[in-house]
């Protein structure tokens, strides 16, 4: 895709030219414009990316621009996600080495007896399968299916053989079957149609495979078929003095195995338990990479923030979601601001440090370079600050439980920085200083109460001195780059050293008799240690925490648009359809209808009418009259829009006045409304008549 | 080689010729016999004989196999097919001291089985799971030393891998990488089954016998095995279960007489008793072995069977065997739960060999005590302890603590709208249907203890008995719409609270106003589905749609409203 984007070829461009208002190659958008979509296959493939000024090769520089940045982003949040999961794997990994001596302690059978079915005999607890219960801390499955696919690679490496499976695997329309296949196409890397685990064990046994443990991986337990698994467990568990296999399998909560399983298959099981990280913490990793720490110059502004976290707090709750988010987010932003592209330039110029690539050349950048260059240098460097210093917060808030999310939001805020930022200018000048508590108080009453933010500088205000250095030291390091801030922080963590010195000092001699005296030195110097971090926080913010929304040429980095955003990821409900039903005309905007107000009329889209219709029942509608309502409203214009106001059963008088041409039409009448209902059924507004009532189908009344 | 040659001889063996033979197993009276199996070999494949050949030859070099690395891939043999070849035949005295209460039942057994060269009747063995069905059996045979094919139809989950496995042990077949990890023969149908197996059964009987001419001329020191090969069927029960169960048992059953070979036994193997294959087919009927659960002092035997310290492990089992039995009688199980129990108990020892006194044993006691009751509600479930390698959290917490501990908040990720939803089907699932209206209608409320009248005794009996039902029939089914309604409805109520709080939190509420919860709220379900908090139930017979049913415990759901701030007790119907 990118060999066949990077040079296109100029009918295409020309193309492309010709029509102004394209929307860009994201699939969740709305569908572009009926010139865009006569030109399948091909050319919908390549990127039309046109600015409103188009020239060729911007749209180029953009869709550069789009994957150089996303491409950072995106190894960036693997990156993270593995070291998140790192710890977990290791141990999971010294637990399979366990589990597989404690298998072949007893020592290997002979090849013979390894790979026929005739079972060993041994004690009675040798049938017993190790297993993994890997806890996944989220009700939806998807995060983790890389996650399980990573471990698989990690064991791997470390020279288990893993076959992963999956819930596809265990149908019940395949039977065990269908697992024992996949199985044996992953360890055997052939297809065989009649798959049997003696395969396996001579398998085993053949290669020189035998030192090592055969690991199977099932990564989402609860969505198996219950007796495919159940079965496949007992198999499991027959061979596993003659295959060393170990089982790991993911599920959402620990009382899942129990649920599912038969308990002469648990009985076979000897789980152990790890837990992978939460969504939560992992949000925190992935945000702190993407958008705290800056790496690939895009950001988002503060209403893209809070809508983002809303969006995963309320509705999805996936990272996988959030990410998608993320990507749609700065796909819309390429393709919105024209000077976009050189937000790649400047991620680029981050990672070379030479500054100018060779795609500097084309004129118009020169030109943007001498407007922008210093306006984005200064922008970067305030992100750093920016950046660090909610790390500090974040640092500050891991005691007190705050996630880095709501403090991003929190940070973004532009209203809260101005207020603040002149607060403390009109008080105390451009103080940035320990000592005076005077700003801080100011500041105080901007952040709302409640708010992560005040939360965190409470929380540095109560925190023991023990943690209080170690958090001045985390900060001493976050702030490294930043010698402004990082010489206050230096000058604060001595004082408190010598603080925690005392106090140590004073565990020791804490049963003397002075101690009450000394320990009410002690809590009065230590307030004012924390009182004196609270305050270096307090004016770091509001000095160094400027939001993105609030510096000049924010434009080409940030995205900002919530809506088309909320567009792209929030479906409709279904109270949308039924709307769009009784105010279709605003979508045809025919010169016919508009004029009507409620009643029905027969140039109306049949199923607007039968939805019309429709209203004036209740929670059953009988097919028979809303047939006849139909028909009258579709054979006699005059007569009904005569009638409007009575709203009382017209089909008399339509009866008496038959003509030729509606016996003709009856059935295509007929026809039209088998149509209608069935459209009214597949958008899910009615429901099909029942047994019960079979002359009657009912309303779903629920907009959800 | 000496078979080998023995194929080129012209068939009207002259007595030179053979003596000749510098061979001292070939004496004259085998010569009519080997004549046979000449015969047989040229009636029909030559393989036979050469099987014969890897046959002696792989005698020959038996003390050589078993010194060898034992993962060297040696092709089978018809040795393959004893299992007192390798290991030491053992007298059935050890049989049965090693299967202590079991006396009756393998004496039954090798009555049926019969002496040497004598045709059988099928036999049938059933009894609980873990009762040692397949252990004596494999033992005796191990005992008798006689050949046997053993296929569990566990491993060979249908009939063509059965089928297959039964050939394949058969015809000397491994399954390797040379030969693409086939089978011998493909085999699928009852009918061609039949006549493969006929086939292999004939040669290896044949070739049984020429085995047995020869060891009893070479005086070998091994004894008579006959020239009878029996094929077991393991977890017969399982057959019950397959797609095509109804052609495949009665064909089993009927295996003995559509062979009609008199050197074939079939012995089955069974955990339900033989009136639960209720096929009236007109076979033989199978002799049966019926093998009863354990009594107390046989599982003690058997517990003391492996034990080095017996001393000790008896005051163990003094302690807690006669709980667990009321429980359960299965030897794995309770092996299971007593291996860890006596780890346990071992615990304040320093000396496991130690003979314990009376006051020891009472100290021992009391250290046990607390941890008996648990383990033994856990014997039918997992007991999740943390690995102890790992170290990453607290544990070594009985099962009871642990759940004391996670008992305060959730454990798990979810968005608002499932925990919305999920607190929706809970309350669908447990409140009857009439009472929706007075529970959300917003003129019932929530204080609908106004209009509660005195109600008679009679009355409170009849709700009474009505409330035991509903507890006995579990969680009830629900209609989707019915879901999406309370859905709407408690989030309508919780909305206020919900908004105020994020207008608190956010300064801006971007998007919270029109569309907080209700969209997507098909695909939360889904995956609610998924994650088995909801069960999609049957359909309902008479309307036709699909019902679920929430599935979650209590405690589960009281977490989830908590953590939304959501009054769940208000809603919920009690008595």
């Amino acid at each position: 895709m990118t060999a066949s984007s990077a040079s296109p070829p100029p009918s295409a461009a020309t193309d492309t030219s010709a029509n102004d208002n394209i929307q860009p190659f994201y699939l969740l958008h709305k569908a572009s414009s009926s010139k865009n979509s006569s030109r399948k296959s091909a050319a919908a493939r390549r990127i039309d990316l046109t600015p409103s000024k188009p020239s060729n090769n911007s749209q180029f520089d953009s869709h550069k621009a789009f994957h150089s940045v996303w491409s950072k982003i995106d190894s960036s949040i693997k990156g993270v996600l593995r070291d998140v999961n790192n710890n977990v794997f290791n141990e999971i990994h010294t637990w399979v080495r366990q589990s597989f001596l404690e298998i072949t302690s007893s020592g290997l059978p002979s090849f013979a007896e390894a790979t026929r079915s005739l079972p060993i005999l041994n004690h009675a607890t040798s049938k017993q399968l190790f297993t993994g219960l890997v806890l996944i801390k989220n009700m939806e499955f998807v995060d983790d299916l890389l996650t399980f696919e990573e471990l698989g690679v990690c064991l791997k490496s470390h020279g288990c053989h893993v076959a992963n499976l999956s819930s596809r695997d265990f149908s019940t329309k395949n039977g065990v079957g269908g697992c024992l296949r996949s199985l044996l196409r992953q360890f055997l890397m052939v297809a065989l149609d009649a798959a049997d685990i003696s395969i396996l064990a001579s398998w085993y046994r053949e290669h020189g495979n035998h030192d090592s443990p055969v690991v199977i991986i099932i990564d989402d337990m609860e969505r198996c078929s219950r007796s495919v698994l159940s079965d496949f467990i007992l198999m499991l568990s027959e061979w596993v003095v003659k295959i060393p296999i170990i089982l790991i399998m993911g599920i959402t909560t620990l009382d899942a195995p129990r649920i599912v399983l038969p308990s002469h298959v648990l009985q076979q099981l000897c789980p152990s338990k790890f837990i992978l990280a939460s969504p939560a913490e992992r949000m925190n990793a992935v945000v702190e990479a993407t958008l705290v720490r800056w790496c690939s110059g895009f950001s988002i502004g503060h209403k893209v923030a809070v809508f983002l976290r809303n969006y995963f707090l309320n509705h999805d709750g996936t990272l996988t979601s959030f990410i998608r988010a993320l990507k749609i987010a700065c796909v819309q932003h390429f393709s919105m601001e024209p000077l976009s592209s050189n937000l790649g330039l400047l991620a680029e110029e981050d990672s070379n440090d030479e500054g100018e690539g060779p795609d500097f050349s084309s004129g118009m950048v020169a030109q943007i370079e001498s407007n922008l260059a210093c306006g984005l240098t200064e922008l970067k460097r305030s992100q750093k600050c920016w950046g660090t210093v909610v790390m500090c917060l974040y640092e500050a808030g891991k005691y007190n439980k705050v996630h880095l999310l709501d403090l991003l939001c929190e940070a973004l805020d532009p209203n809260i920085y101005n207020a603040v930022a002149s607060g403390t200018h009109t008080r105390s000048g451009k103080g940035f200083d320990i000592t005076s508590s005077s700003n801080q108080s100011v500041a105080q009453q901007y952040w709302r109460k409640g708010g992560p933010i005040s939360q965190v500088i409470q929380k540095v205000r109560d925190l023991p001195a023990a943690s209080l250095s170690q958090l001045l030291k985390s900060w001493e390091n976050l702030t490294m780059d930043i010698l402004e801030i990082h010489d206050k922080v230096k000058e604060l963590h001595p004082m408190i050293k010598m603080e925690d010195g005392m106090s140590l000092k004073q565990d020791f001699t804490g049963l003397s008799k002075r101690h009450t005296s000394r320990t009410a030195a002690y809590i009065k110097e230590s307030k004012t240690g924390n009182e004196k971090a609270a305050n270096l926080i307090t004016s770091m913010i509001s000095k160094f925490m400027k939001p993105i929304e609030c510096i000049p040429f924010h434009e080409v980095v940030c995205f900002k648009d919530v809506e088309k955003l909320q567009l792209a990821l929030n479906g409709d409900p279904r109270r949308r359809i039924q709307v769009d039903l009784l105010e279709f005309h605003k979508f045809l905007q025919c010169k016919c209808c508009n004029r009507t107000g409620n009643v029905p009329i027969p140039s109306m889209p049949d199923t607007s009418i039968m939805y019309t219709l429709a209203q004036e029942h209740g929670d059953l509608i009988s097919l028979h009259d809303w047939y006849q309502c139909f028909k009258s409203v579709v054979t006699n214009p005059s007569i009904k829009v005569k009638h409007k106001g009575k709203q009382q059963s017209p089909l008399r008088k339509k009866r008496k006045e038959t003509n030729e041409n509606e016996n003709k039409s009856e059935s295509s009448i007929q026809a039209r409304f088998c149509k209608a209902v069935t459209e009214m059924q597949i958008t899910g507004l009615i429901r099909m008549p029942t047994k019960r009532r079979p002359d009657c189908v009912q309303r779903v009344a629920f907009g959800l | 080689m000496r078979p080998l040659t023995i194929r080129h001889f012209p068939l009207n063996l002259n007595f030179e010729a053979a003596a000749t033979l510098d061979d001292p197993s070939f004496n004259y009276q085998n010569l009519a016999r080997n004549h046979r199996l000449l015969i047989m070999g040229k009636e029909e494949t030559p393989q036979i004989t050469r099987r014969a050949t890897r046959h002696s030859s792989a005698n020959v070099s038996k003390n050589e196999t078993e010194t060898k690395a034992s993962d060297q891939p040696l092709p089978p043999t018809l040795n393959d097919l004893f299992l007192g070849e390798k290991e030491k035949p053992i007298s059935l005295d050890n049989v049965v001291s090693s299967f202590p209460g079991r006396r009756v039942q393998i004496i039954e057994v090798m009555r049926i089985l019969g002496p040497v060269n004598c045709p059988m009747v099928p036999l049938f063995v059933y009894g609980d799971s873990s009762t040692g069905k397949t252990s004596i059996t494999n033992q005796i045979f191990r005992h008798l030393n006689r050949p046997f094919v053993y296929s569990s139809c566990l491993t060979c989950y249908s009939p063509r891998i059965l089928f297959e496995s039964v050939l394949n042990q058969l015809l000397f077949h491994r399954k390797n990488a040379a030969n693409g990890y086939s089978s011998a023969k493909r085999c699928e149908k009852p009918s061609d089954f039949v006549n493969l197996l006929r086939e292999a059964l004939v040669s290896v009987t044949s070739s049984l016998q020429g085995n047995s001419d020869k060891s009893s001329s070479k005086k070998l020191c091994r004894r008579a095995c006959g020239n009878m090969i029996y094929l077991i069927f393991d977890n017969l029960e399982l057959v019950r279960e397959w797609d095509k169960s109804s052609t495949i048992l009665p064909f089993l059953f009927n295996l003995h007489d559509i062979l009609k070979m008199p050197e074939v036994g079939l012995i089955f193997i069974s955990n339900t008793s033989p009136d639960t294959y209720y096929t009236s087919m007109g076979y033989l009927e199978p002799a049966t072995v019926y093998f009863p659960d354990y009594t107390e002092d046989d599982l003690r035997q058997i517990l003391l069977l492996k034990q080095e310290n017996k001393k000790l492990y008896s005051s163990f089992l003094d302690v807690v065997l006669k709980s667990f039995f009321r429980i359960t009688r299965r030897v794995d199980e309770l092996s299971t739960s007593f291996s860890q129990l006596f780890r346990k108990y071992c615990e304040p020892l320093n000396d496991l060999g130690v003979v314990p006194n009376e006051e020891m044993k009472r100290r021992l006691f009391s250290t046990l005590q607390p941890h008996i009751a648990p383990a033994m509600n856990e014997i039918f479930k997992v007991s999740s302890q943390t690995s102890t390698e790992g170290g990453a959290t607290k544990h070594k917490s009985s099962s009871k603590k642990s759940s004391l501990e996670v008992s305060d908040q959730l454990d798990l990720h979810m968005s608002t709208s499932a925990k919305y939803l999920l607190i929706s089907a809970f309350l669908a699932s447990r409140n009857p249907a009439t009472l929706d209206a007075s529970l959300f209608d917003s003129t019932g409320g929530s204080d609908n203890r106004k209009r509660k009248r005195k109600p008679s005794e009679k009355s409170l009996d009849l709700k009474e008995s009505a409330e035991q039902e509903l507890m006995m029939k579990g969680p009830g089914t629900f209609p989707l719409e019915r879901l999406l309604a309370i859905f709407q409805c408690i989030t309508s109520v919780a909305e206020g609270s919900f908004e105020e709080e994020e207008q608190e939190n956010d300064g801006i509420g971007v998007q919270t106003g029109d569309d907080s919860l209700m969209s997507d709220v098909l695909l939360q379900l889904s995956s609610l589905c998924n994650a088995n908090f909801i069960v999609k139930g049957g359909s309902c017979p008479l309307e036709g749609s699909t019902r679920y049913r929430s599935t979650v415990s209590e405690d589960m759901v009281l977490k989830v409203a908590r953590s939304v701030k959501f009054p769940l007790s208000k809603y919920l119907y009690r008595r």
